[in-house]
C-alpha cells in the first residue's frame, strides 16, 4: 500500500529555486519509484515515500540542496541506481532523495598515470567499456554493473567475482570529491599512487553509505587489461570436498580471478530454469576463471585441474574458447532469476569469512538452515570467503519471516565467530543495522557515531543506516 | 476510488519483480526523462499501486507514465526474470480505457482498420480514416495504392527447382506503406528457389491493438490469421516485420485461453514463424549475388528477441554480397524511438530518442541503413531526410538489388 507523503510546507517551491523545477519531484506517482532499493524488505510497496526527489546535474546544485536540507533539518538520501541489497538507499518519512545518476561524465582516462576520473553517476559498465577500449582494466564487477553507479559502488564498497584476485571498489579509490552537509566541498587524494598525508578521508568516505557526505567525484586507479582468460567448470560429489578444494586452490597460489561455488539446491534451481544439462546430483559446482599472461594462465589452469581432481572433482571442463566460457558463465549469471522463480522472496546474504574458514562456514549454514527449517542455497565468491547464502522466503508469511530473520542473525553471528565480517560487499544499510555492535562493540560503534557527528552535526545524512538511531 | 479489473496473472507477474532495477539502463524513455518513475520498474510499481491495489488515485500523471512506454521490450530482454512488462503496460492501458474511457478514438480507428484490411479494403479508405479521425497530426506517408496484397498472386513459384515452400504473412507496414519490401521478399525468395504462398485476406497481426490494451480485437486477429496461415506443407511461415513476428510467435498463442478451440492452430502457426532474413540465411543463397559497393549500417529492431539470431543472420546474408561492407554503430542496439505508432502520439520524446541514433548512423558513414521494422524504417527515414542521402530499407530489399 502506498503511504502518504510527509508534507513539508514550501518544499517544492524552495527546492525549485535551487535547480530547474522540472528536476524536482514531489508527486506520489514519481516518489513511489524511490521508496526502496533491491533489498527484499526495504521500502516494498511504497509504504514510506520520501517528501521529494531532486535530480541535480552538477556539484553546485548538490551543495545548494545540502545547505537547504541542513538548515531545515530535512534528511538527505543520496541515491545511485537503487540496486543495493541492504536498504541503504531507503528513504525515511520527510526525506529528500538526491538522485545522482545525471552526474554521469567520465571526466578523464589518463593512460600515463593509469587513472580515471569520473562523476558519481557514471555507470560502472560504461567506465569499464571506456577503459577497456584504451587497453586498460577496471576490475570491480558487482553483478549490477550494467546499471549501478560508481558513486553507489564507492558508497557501499561494492565487490564482485573478481574480488578474489583484484579486491573490491575500496582497493581502486585513489581520491574523492564530496559535498558536506553544510554545502562545503572537500577533496582528498588524486592521481598519486602513494599518499601518506593526513587521515585517509577517501577511505573513510568509501563504504560510508551516504551517512557522511555526498560523494560527487571519484579518481580510480586502473590496471593493464589481462591478455588471456580461461574458464573452468568443476563438479564435485561432496560440498565439503569442494569447499576444501577452494581453500587448496587459494593456498597453492593458483591465483584465479573468480572462484564461484554453487551447491546442489542452486544447481537444481538453475537447471530447472535453463535446462542446460547440469548434473542434478552434483553436491557442488565450482566455476573458476584465471586471467593474465598466457604462459601464467596455462600453468594456473594445470594446477587448478590437478587440485580439483585431488579433492574429488568428478568432472572438469576447461572452456576451449570465449563462446564456451560464456556458456559456462551463463549458469552463474542465471542464479538470481533462477532462485527468484523458486520463492516469492529471496534474501541474498553476504556473510564473509577468512577464506580458510569457507568449509566451516558452509557447514554452519547448512546446520542453521536445518535448525530453523528454512531452505538455503549456498553459493558465493568462495575464493575470497564471501558467501551468498540465498534464503528462500515469503514476505507474506510472518511465521516464516520470523524464522528467516533468526537465520540471518545466526549466519551473521557465525561469520563473526569465525573471524569474518557482517558484510563482504553489500553494506549494512538498514538490513544489518541492528547487528553492527556485534562486530565492533558498543565502543567501536560509538566512535563511528562521533565521526559521523564531525561530518554531519545535524544528522541529516541518510539517517537510520549502519546503526539503529537512539 | 475505482479499482480496475486488472488481470490477476499480470498482477502476479508484477509481484515477481525483485526491484533489481536492471531495466533502468535499458529503457529508452528513462534515458530521456532521467527519473525512475519513467523507467520500467517504476512504471509497473505504479500500475500495481494505482490499478491493482487502488492505493494511489488514477491521476493525469499516472496516465502519462503508463502511456509513456514504447513497448520496445528492452526491459524484458535484460530482466533476470524476463518479466512481461509490455503486457503489464498494455493491460494497464486497457483498464484505463475501459474504466476511464481513455483513448477510445484510437481504439475505434484500429478496429475499423482491422475490418478494412480483412475485407480487402484499399489504402484510400485507410488513409481517409486516418485523416478523418485526425488523430495523429504531423507528417503522414502517402499510402500504397493498391495495397501490396492486392498486387500479388496468392502463389509465387520459382523458375527453377523448389528448395523450400513458405507462407508469407504480409504485415500492415508492407501492405499499406512499404510494398517494395514485400516485392523484394517475393523476388529474392523466388530467385533462391523458395515457393511463396500469400493467403488472401490476412488481418493485421494484432500487436497495435494489444499495445492499446484492446485484447478482444487482438484475439480476433490472432484467430483469423491462425486459420489463414495454416497452410499445409510449408517449411515456415515467414514475416519481414519483427513486430508482426513477435506478435505471431510469442503473443498470439498466449492471448488465447487454454481451452480455446483455436489455440492448437495458433500454437502450430507460432511454431513455424521465422523472420524472412533469418529464414533465407538458414537456407543459404542459391547463387552468388552481384557485386554492390555500398556501406551498410544495421539498425537491429528492438523486437528481435523472438528470433534465434537475427543480427547474425542479417550480417551473414548481406556479407555474401560482394562489395557490401557493414559499418559498426557505436551503440548497435539502441532504440530509434518509433515504438510502432508511439512516435505519432509522443513526437517530442520519440525525436529526442532518435537524435543520437541518427548522429550515430551519420558518424559511421553509412550509405544505407537496413532494418526489419517498418516503423523504424519510416521514423529513421524521416530523421535522415534532408541532411543526407542515406536510405533506409529492409535487408531483403538490398539483396534484391543484387539478384
Amino acid at each position: 500500500m502506498v503511504g502518504e507523503v510527509t508534507v513539508i510546507s514550501g518544499l517544492h517551491k524552495d527546492l525549485a529555486a535551487l535547480m530547474d523545477r522540472r528536476r524536482v519531484y514531489t508527486g506520489r506517482e514519481d516518489l513511489l519509484a524511490y521508496a526502496g532499493d533491491a533489498a527484499p524488505a526495504a521500502g516494498r510497496d511504497g509504504t514510506v515515500l520520501p517528501a521529494a526527489v531532486v535530480v541535480p546535474v552538477d556539484t553546485a546544485e548538490i551543495a545548494a540542496v545540502c545547505r537547504w536540507a541542513d538548515r531545515h533539518l530535512a534528511p538527505l538520501v543520496p541515491r545511485g541506481a537503487g540496486t543495493g541489497l541492504s536498504g541503504g538507499a531507503t528513504p525515511g518519512p520527510g526525506s529528500i532523495v538526491v538522485d545522482l545518476k545525471r552526474m554521469d561524465r567520465i571526466v578523464e582516462i589518463d593512460r600515463s598515470n593509469l587513472t580515471a576520473v569520473v562523476e558519481c553517476g557514471v555507470v560502472t559498465q560504461n567506465l569499464q567499456a571506456a577503459v577497456e577500449a584504451a587497453g586498460l582494466f577496471y576490475p570491480p564487477d558487482p553483478s549490477s554493473l550494467s546499471v549501478s553507479t560508481m558513486g553507489g559502488n564507492v558508497a557501499t564498497r561494492a565487490g564482485g567475482p573478481r574480488g578474489v584476485k583484484y579486491g573490491t571498489t575500496k582497493d581502486y579509490v585513489l581520491g574523492l570529491a564530496a559535498v558536506l552537509p553544510d554545502g562545503s566541498l572537500i577533496g582528498y587524494g588524486g592521481k598519486s599512487v602513494k599518499m601518506s598525508s593526513g587521515y585517509d578521508l577517501a577511505r573513510l568516505l568509501t563504504g560510508s553509505e551516504g551517512t557522511l557526505a555526498v560523494i560527487t567525484g571519484i579518481t580510480v586507479r586502473l590496471l593493464a587489461l589481462p591478455p588471456e582468460r580461461r574458464t573452468i567448470l568443476a563438479i564435485f560429489p561432496e560440498l565439503d570436498a569442494a569447499a576444501e578444494g577452494v581453500a587448496a586452490v587459494m593456498a597453492q597460489g593458483a591465483g584465479p580471478c573468480a572462484l564461484e561455488l554453487l551447491d546442489r539446491v542452486l544447481v537444481n534451481c538453475i537447471e530447472d530454469y535453463l535446462r542446460m544439462g547440469l548434473p542434478r546430483d552434483a553436491e557442488a559446482l565450482l566455476l573458476i576463471e584465471v586471467d593474465g599472461h598466457p604462459a601464467q594462465v596455462e600453468r594456473d589452469v594445470g594446477l587448478i585441474e590437478e587440485l580439483c581432481r585431488r579433492y574429488g572433482a568428478r568432472s572438469l571442463t576447461v572452456a576451449a574458447d570465449a563462446a564456451q566460457a560464456e556458456s559456462l558463465w551463463r549458469a552463474r549469471r542465471a542464479l538470481f532469476p533462477a532462485v527468484s522463480s523458486r520463492a516469492p522472496t529471496v534474501l541474498t546474504e553476504d556473510a564473509t569469512v577468512p577464506r580458510s574458514r569457507v568449509p566451516d562456514m558452509v557447514r554452519a549454514i547448512r546446520r542453521i538452515a536445518r535448525d530453523n527449517r528454512v531452505e538455503i542455497g549456498v553459493c558465493g565468491h568462495a575464493g575470497d570467503g564471501n558467501l551468498h547464502p540465498a534464503i528462500l522466503a515469503d514476505r507474506k508469511d510472518p511465521e516464516l519471516m520470523e524464522r528467516v530473520e533468526r537465520t540471518v542473525a545466526e549466519i551473521a553471528r557465525e561469520a563473526l565467530r569465525l573471524g569474518g565480517t557482517l558484510s563482504g560487499e553489500h553494506g549494512i544499510g538498514t538490513h544489518k543495522a541492528s547487528y553492527l555492535e556485534w562486530e565492533f562493540g558498543p565502543r567501536g560503534v560509538e566512535l563511528m557515531r562521533r565521526i559521523k557527528k564531525a561530518f554531519d552535526p545535524n544528522g541529516i545524512m541518510n539517517p537510520g543506516k549502519l546503526w539503529i538511531e537512539r | 476510488m475505482i479499482k480496475g479489473p486488472f488481470p490477476e496473472d499480470l498482477a502476479a507477474e508484477i509481484d515477481r519483480c525483485t526491484q533489481c532495477n536492471f531495466c533502468l539502463a535499458a529503457c529508452p524513455v528513462y534515458r530521456e526523462d532521467r527519473v525512475e518513475s519513467a523507467g520500467a520498474r517504476g512504471r509497473i510499481d505504479l500500475v500495481k499501486a494505482a490499478l491493482v491495489e487502488g492505493s494511489l488515485p488514477v491521476s493525469a500523471r499516472v496516465k502519462e507514465l503508463v502511456d509513456r512506454c514504447l513497448s520496445c521490450t528492452n526491459c524484458t530482454q535484460v530482466c533476470p526474470g524476463s518479466l512481461r512488462v509490455d503486457e503489464i503496460v498494455a493491460a494497464a492501458r486497457s483498464v484505463l480505457h475501459d474504466t476511464y474511457r481513455f483513448a477510445l478514438a484510437e481504439r475505434a480507428f484500429l478496429r475499423r482498420l482491422f475490418k478494412q484490411r480483412a475485407q480487402g479494403g484499399g489504402s484510400k479508405t485507410a488513409a481517409s480514416l486516418l485523416r478523418g479521425l485526425n488523430l495523429f497530426g504531423g507528417r503522414w506517408p502517402s499510402l500504397a495504392n493498391p495495397p501490396f496484397q492486392q498486387r500479388v498472386t496468392p502463389v509465387i513459384r520459382p523458375d527453377g527447382p523448389v528448395r523450400a515452400r513458405v507462407a508469407y504473412f504480409v504485415g500492415c507496414g508492407v501492405n499499406y506503406l512499404y510494398p517494395d519490401t514485400g516485392e523484394a521478399l517475393v523476388q529474392v525468395l523466388a530467385a533462391n528457389g523458395v515457393e511463396v504462398v500469400i493467403p488472401p485476406g490476412l488481418h493485421c497481426c494484432g500487436l497495435p491493438a494489444l499495445a492499446l490494451g484492446d485484447h478482444a480485437a487482438a484475439a480476433e486477429a490472432v484467430r483469423a490469421n491462425a486459420a489463414l496461415l495454416s497452410v499445409p506443407d510449408v517449411d515456415a511461415v515467414v514475416t519481414d516485420c519483427t513486430s508482426c513476428g513477435y506478435m505471431l510467435k510469442v503473443k498470439a498463442p498466449a492471448l488465447l485461453a487454454m481451452d480455446d478451440p483455436d489455440l492448437p492452430r495458433a500454437a502450430a502457426v507460432s511454431g513455424r514463424i521465422v523472420e524472412a532474413t533469418e529464414f533465407l540465411a538458414g537456407l543459404g543463397l542459391a547463387r552468388e549475388p552481384r557485386r554492390r559497393n555500398v556501406r551498410v549500417a544495421y539498425h537491429a529492431p528492438c523486437h528481435r528477441h523472438w528470433c534465434d539470431d537475427l543480427v547474425g543472420a542479417t550480417v551473414r546474408l548481406l556479407s555474401a554480397v560482394p562489395g557490401t561492407g557493414f559499418v559498426p554503430l557505436r551503440e548497435p542496439y539502441r532504440c530509434c524511438g518509433a515504438g510502432g505508432a508511439f512516435f505519432l502520439t509522443h513526437r517530442e520524446l520519440s525525436e529526442s530518442i532518435r537524435r543520437p541514433r541518427i548522429e550515430d548512423i551519420l558518424a559511421a558513414g553509412a550509405e544505407v541503413v537496413v532494418t526489419q521494422c517498418p516503423a523504424c524504417r519510416w521514423f529513421l527515414g524521416q530523421g535522415l531526410a534532408g541532411q543526407s542521402g542515406v536510405r533506409v530499407m529492409h535487408p531483403l530489399a538490398l539483396l534484391a538489388g543484387s539478384h
